[in-house]
């Protein structure tokens, strides 16, 4: 019991800290009301939805069939294409890529949270940089994210102010937002063109054209996997989509349940820059990166969805919905989570992390109300499959 | 390893207590029923009065809620909940002991009484199985223990058709679902039909003439399994709207689907019951945010959770009824 002991303990400092409870409470507030608007200024996003839940549920039966396609035709845009089984080979096969003394710029990725990538290429002797300005927070406070598209929702603006006055030395009041985020742009912007490679991961791939789409609004992403020589890119399987229609489809319900009516920006990567601009000879690398390579990456999802009912946690897009909508996660934040955050994130810290302590912590912190279900645009049933979760684990299947 | 260590002992307690005493609180055969003894209700029906353990034990509920959140934030603090007998005893607590005096008291189970008075009222013919009611072992399901709840289902069953039932009206929101969909997975066969009491009578009432006694403002709980599981949204606010001197007033988000839960869901309240309390904190607070002088709910669980919540809030005048009392109150039974 002493995981679940120490878990309990972590939630219950988290559900005491205030800070906590504020922050999470004015996400939430704007969260519903951002959400409510962008549905009604379209309103065909809900209809979209049901259209995206049944392209999900096709896709994710035939991840392997679509990861072969989506490698093919990134190959013959002239990227090269890896098929990682588990989490250690995709880290092998992007260590291989890396090396070692380089520096990269990194979009925020969760499969990259999952396998522990950041770390993982530290240890390897790089120097790395993430560049979502949330994500850059927690890596400078070596804390770890608490809501897959907020990571750092937890954490309040006075914290911020102390951790970047202590990095530039400079006295940086807490009251100036702006000065803060120009504060972070400065410390990183020369990085994206020293950086030796950038990585990112990708919100949905369309099988058919090999074409990555990547959904933001900072710019960080354009900047780091436009800049640097070599972009790297790691995708979990269950983000592929059989065509590039679809794909947009899933775009844009995903960034309509984030709370945007549009985000700033979508980048959509198919392979290497190229010209042909002198005597119409291809030439690889013009202004964006030479090299692109893609690794598609299992590690249990091929297996997660042969279950029939636990198989509903690849059906996410990662909109993060269901977070504003959980009451524990309300008082807690991630800690209420592993790698992914609140009672879907148990299916993942079990069948993915193959973590089961952890799992069976999280999945009987879960209230199984419900109300994520009724948030989520792909109507994931959370409590049926926290249920099937806490039976096999209490079976020991 | 046995997996089974894996699961939160406050949970394993609940579990045993349905597998040995047939009932959530472990509390001995017919101390539950004990609510019905004055009402005379026949026994061998083919239409049931459903009770189930939640409203039976409202009483017991909140004294091993207010027990289990005392420890939870005592010294021992994190270490619980691991093995709660040993901690009472530590602590000097004689839980069966408070269940008896309890129960003994008699007042407990007023919204059952009253649910009775209405479906009465109403002209409803049912019978109520009092001692030989079995538990429906919906925690079971919940808690993981799917071997141990279909066993139980299937012997629930047996024991109903043994008894004549053909049909069941059930007030418990999680007893319901549990009758209602979780059963006929796991027995062959049944053929059981499983009303909600909210469903009886917001067709009962149609014709009738409500009053509330005075003039008050009120705010509906929607308890997770009844507007979630069940569906049952507008039945209750239905019945609440034919009561003349009722004032409907809602919160603006967070009512039918989009309710907040109590904090009290799935037998979470047995294994964090402090953060538990939080979230009823927390419920409450918004449900008061109306300016309602009643808050209405429809769920043993959520009873207790509320009165805990507006407890901490240290808010008086405001009351929490369930809506089996608020129409009997209108139907002046």
């Amino acid at each position: 019991m002493s995981i679940f002991t120490d878990y309990k303990k972590e939630i219950m400092d988290a559900a005491h800290n205030d800070r906590i409870r504020i922050a999470l409470s004015r996400a939430i507030t704007s969260y519903r009301a951002n959400t409510n608007d962008a549905l009604k200024k379209f309103p065909h996003t809900i209809k979209m939805a049901e259209e995206v839940k049944e392209i999900k549920e096709k896709a994710i039966g035939k991840m392997e069939e679509l990861a072969q396609q989506a490698g093919e035709a990134i190959e013959s845009n002239k990227g090269k294409t890896y098929l990682a089984k588990t989490a250690n080979e995709a880290l092998n096969i992007i260590g291989n890529l890396v090396g070692k003394d380089k520096l990269i710029v990194k979009g925020k990725s969760m499969t990259g949270e999952e396998i522990e990538l950041r770390e993982h290429l530290e240890e390897l002797g790089n120097e790395v940089y993430e560049t979502d300005l949330g994500e850059f927070i927690i890596q400078k406070l070596h804390s770890r994210p608490m809501h897959i598209l907020s990571p750092a929702i937890h954490i309040p603006r006075e914290d911020v102010a102390q951790l970047f006055s202590r990095i530039t030395g400079e006295k940086l009041p807490p009251d100036n937002i702006p000065r803060l985020v120009a504060t972070a742009r400065k410390l990183l912007r020369e990085k994206y063109f020293q950086a030796d490679i950038g990585m990112s991961g990708a919100n949905v791939v369309a099988a058919d054209t090999g074409t990555l789409f990547l959904i933001e609004n900072e710019g960080n992403i354009r900047l780091a996997t436009g800049a640097p020589p070599v972009h790297i890119a790691l995708v979990g399987m269950e983000k592929l989509v059989p065509t590039f229609g679809d794909a947009c489809k899933v775009a844009e319900v995903t960034w309509r349940y984030a709370n945007y009516t549009v985000p700033s920006y979508v980048s959509l990567v198919s392979g290497p820059s190229k010209t042909g601009d002198i005597e119409k000879v291809t030439t690889y690398g013009a202004h964006g990166p030479k090299e692109f390579h893609v690794i598609f990456m299992d590690a249990g999802r091929t297996e997660l969805a042969k279950h029939p009912i636990l198989c509903q946690a690849l059906y996410c897009l990662r909109c993060g919905g269901c977070l504003y909508e959980c009451p524990v996660f309300a008082v807690t934040a991630g800690h209420f989570g592993d790698k992914y955050f609140a009672g879907i994130g148990a299916v993942w810290a079990a069948m993915i992390s193959q973590n089961v302590e952890k799992a069976a912590s999280v999945a009987y912190t879960c209230l199984t109300c419900g109300r994520c279900k009724i948030r989520c645009p792909m109507k994931i049933d959370t409590p049926e499959m926290i249920v099937e979760l806490r039976k096999l684990i209490v079976e020991g299947a | 390893m046995n997996r089974k260590g894996l699961i939160p002992p406050g949970l394993v307690y609940l579990a045993d207590n349905i597998t040995s005493k047939h009932n959530i609180l472990g509390a001995r055969k017919g101390s539950g029923a004990k609510w019905a003894k004055e009402l005379n209700l026949p026994k061998e029906m083919e239409t049931i009065f459903f009770a189930g353990c939640g409203y039976q034990y409202t009483g017991g509920l909140e004294s091993l809620m207010s027990l289990l959140r005392r420890m939870d934030k005592s010294v021992v603090g994190a270490e619980l909940p691991m093995g709660i007998a040993a901690f009472q005893k530590k602590l000097g607590i004689d839980l069966a002991g408070v269940y008896r005096k309890v129960l003994a008291k008699g007042n407990d189970a007023q919204p059952l009484r009253d649910a009775v008075k209405v479906l009465s009222n109403l002209g409803v013919e049912f019978g109520y199985l009092a001692d030989d009611e079995p538990c429906c072992g919906g925690p079971l399901h919940y808690i993981g223990l799917q071997v141990e709840f279909a066993k139980n289902a299937q012997e629930m069953y047996k024991e109903l058709k043994s008894l004549g039932v053909k049909r069941i009206i059930s007030i418990v929101p999680s007893c319901t679902y549990t009758l209602r969909n979780l059963i006929p997975g796991c027995v062959d066969g049944y053929d059981l039909e499983v009303k909600h009491f909210s469903e009886v009578v917001s067709e009962g009432i149609s014709s009738r003439e409500l009053r509330f006694p005075g003039e008050v403002k009120v705010t509906y709980h929607d308890p997770c399994q009844l507007a979630r599981y069940l569906g049952l949204i507008e039945e209750p606010r239905q019945i609440l709207r034919a009561i003349k001197g009722i004032k409907l007033v809602e919160t603006d988000w967070t009512k039918g689907e989009w309710a907040t839960c109590c904090g009290g869901g799935g037998g979470f309240e047995a294994v964090f019951p402090e953060l538990s309390q939080i979230l009823a904190v927390n419920r409450a607070r918004e449900l008061l945010e109306t300016g309602a002088q009643i808050i209405v709910t429809h769920c043993p669980g959520c009873i207790v959770q509320l009165r805990d919540g507006l407890k901490e809030l240290k808010t008086d005048g405001v009351e929490v009824l369930d809506l089996a009392q608020i129409v009997a109150m209108a139907m002046e039974v």
